[in-house]
């Protein structure tokens, strides 16, 4: 492996832990709620954190199947971010109405994340070629995507104007200008819009975390001392 | 049936709450829970019965909250502050 594998195979195993850290805390509104709307959160990160860790595959050269793996790291991702729109979407619709249509777009989303899976593995089609053709366009969408969660995000922040609520938005943010890096590095191979975007994740992953931690811990440590006045 | 669940989840957060509040005034005056609550007097004394059986308040006189209530209703705040700053409603 060169140099550049390996940094990229550890940048990418980080992120992969990461994501797999905020699953943990992503999945306790659910948990807490048992509100099915809230599961798109725990998967929208898993999915992103699988992306993440078949990018470190694809770097290590060991997988047989490393056209697979490209193409396999493009469908979760667009995915993590498809969940996250949608979660963000029926968040804001009353439980009652929504509750039918959820479930419909729910199962959907599943059938055609299994769906694109199994065309990767069996098609001939989806080589390394079709792979270029296609990320620019997927990374366009996911940017989208992205772009409707910030809009939300802020939305609810413009709402109720808190200092604490500003981090998300910062968070997605800084997601969504990682994703266009990409898209210019595409165009035009720059490597600053690269090693941007690289950076860029990881910031906006861990503003993530550090809400989470925020939430979790220091506010538990605080309620505490306080003797319980959650707001 | 699942929405009824999740309806209550609410209640019950909010219910502990308002009776955390409460108790820190000393007496609780169940009146004042049932204005703040906003929910009919019957219905408020069914919660409360509920909330005694499942063991998140001590009794249905004093209504003060036992440890797992105290517990629940941090998990509760946790858990609404998280959903907060995620941007994510929850109604």
């Amino acid at each position: 492996m060169s140099m550049y594998q390996e940094i990229r195979v550890t940048y990418e195993v980080i992120s992969t832990i990461l994501c797999f850290i905020l699953v943990w805390f992503m999945i306790k509104p659910y948990l807490f709620t048992r509100d099915r709307r809230y599961v798109g959160l725990p998967l929208a990160f898993g999915l992103l954190g699988a992306s993440y860790f078949f990018s470190a595959l694809i770097y290590t050269q060991l997988s047989f199947f490393r056209c697979d793996m490209l193409w396999f790291q493009l469908v979760a991702r667009t995915f993590a971010f498809v969940f996250l729109a949608v979660t963000y979407y029926f968040s804001k619709k009353p439980f009652k109405t929504s509750y039918l249509l959820w479930n419909v777009t729910f199962s959907l989303i599943v059938v055609a994340i299994i769906a694109s899976f199994l065309m990767v593995i069996f098609s001939p089609q989806f080589d390394f070629q079709s792979y270029l053709n296609a990320s620019p366009y997927v990374r366009i969408f996911i940017m989208i995507c992205l772009i409707y969660i910030i809009i939300h995000v802020l939305k609810s922040h413009m709402e109720n104007p808190d200092s604490t609520t500003l981090l998300i938005p910062l968070g997605y943010i800084l997601l969504a200008i990682s994703q266009y890096s990409l898209i210019i590095w595409a165009i035009d191979s720059s490597m600053f819009a690269f090693w941007g975007a690289l950076a860029l994740r990881w910031w906006g992953l861990a503003i993530f975390l550090f809400v989470t931690y925020l939430t979790f811990y220091r506010k538990g440590k605080r309620q505490k001392n306080e003797n319980l006045t959650p707001r | 049936m699942k929405i009824s669940r999740r309806d209550k989840l609410k209640i019950y957060g909010d219910l502990l709450l308002v009776l955390n509040d409460e108790s820190k005034n000393g007496r609780i005056v169940l009146t004042r829970v049932q204005v703040k609550i906003n929910v009919p007097f019957d219905r408020l004394k069914k919660y409360i019965s509920e909330l005694r059986e499942l063991g998140l308040i001590e009794d249905e006189t004093s209504l003060r909250l036992s440890e797992k209530g105290k517990q629940y209703l941090r998990d509760y705040g946790k858990v609404l502050d998280f959903m907060k700053r995620m941007g994510l409603e929850y109604q």
